[in-house]
């Protein structure tokens, strides 16, 4: 992958039913400045990834995050989807923050808790 | 789903193995400590059971090795845990130190300056191309080694950075309850 490019997404609408979907995609490559080019709005090369493609894992990024599964039936956006998975990613970081303080205060003494760790183990399975 | 179980199963047993070599190498007195070990181990085993099959497992692990040289240890052994260990020391070995190099460049690569396009136009579609760049850029700094995926790389990864927290979310929330019925 040449240094400086990249694929941007735009306004991808995704709607539960896939027929009805409607592609309004456009991917732009923008390279760097030293070998800047006209702004050209459809580059060639970017065919590679289709369309059908990033939206369909645009979909299902939406299907992953609890609060977008219901509303599949609605067209989303794809600024939204992404603003959404960050919160969820951030939500994701701080629940294992907090669990680790919790199981810190828990597991008094983490290197000889063999005992403990096989009955916790055996709960667990 | 049984998928989903055996990936639990997998992360635990590499959590509570991890923790055990993580204090054999390091003392932990202090609660920060030993918070430090279990997230520490925790990313440790969930970014393993990917086996460096995706670049989000391999820069987190990057990432571990960077923060504390010794860490290396650890990563190695939960890598090639249960395997002869004389026949692959040669290419752990190996792979440790192309570990080591890959994070040193990535230190380095993140001192070059970040090339930012600006768009000229002030149309709707470039207002919507700016928010979605802007999301992208935000989502590349959450997901490990996203500064280097381009927009389509990046969601995939993305798809499986985030079932894999969520199987880290949810065994380490079981045992922190079942540690919990130990200590009234």
């Amino acid at each position: 992958m040449p240094k400086g490019t990249f694929i941007t997404l735009i306004g991808i609408r995704v709607s539960k039913n896939h027929r009805e979907r409607k592609k309004s995609f456009e991917s732009t490559k923008n390279v760097t400045m030293s070998s800047r080019r006209s702004r050209s709005r459809q580059s060639p090369g970017a065919s590679r990834i289709s369309d059908d493609q990033i939206a369909d894992l645009v979909s299902r990024l939406q299907q992953l995050i609890p609060e977008m599964r219901n509303r599949r039936s609605d067209k989303v956006s794809a600024s939204k989807v992404l603003q959404e998975t960050c919160n969820y990613i951030r939500s994701l970081h701080r629940e294992v923050d907090d669990l680790s303080d919790r199981l810190s205060e828990l597991l008094e003494s983490t290197d000889s808790d063999s005992a403990q760790a096989a009955i916790i183990r055996s709960l667990l399975m | 789903m049984c998928n989903s179980t055996m990936l639990k199963q997998e992360f635990l047993k590499k959590w509570i193995k991890g923790l055990h070599i993580y204090n054999n190498l390091n003392k932990c007195v202090t609660i920060s400590d030993r918070k430090k070990a279990i997230k520490l181990s925790a990313d440790v085993a969930i970014a393993s059971t990917r086996k460096a099959a995706t670049h989000w497992s391999k820069a987190l692990m990057d990432d571990v090795v960077s923060r504390d040289g010794n860490n290396i240890i650890l990563v190695q052994q939960i890598l090639g845990g249960g395997q002869n260990a004389e026949k692959n020391n040669s290419g752990l070995i190996t792979c440790s130190n192309r570990i080591l190099r890959r994070s040193h460049n990535n230190i380095m690569a993140c001192r070059k300056a970040r090339r930012r396009v600006v768009p000229r136009c002030v149309k709707s579609s470039s207002i919507a191309r700016k928010l979605v760049k802007n999301k992208t850029r935000v989502l590349k700094s959450l997901v490990p080694g996203g500064q280097k995926m381009d927009g389509h790389r990046l969601i995939k990864e993305t798809l499986d950075y985030i079932v894999s927290l969520r199987v880290q979310v949810d065994v380490m929330r079981r045992l922190a309850c079942a540690a919990e019925r130990f200590h009234p």
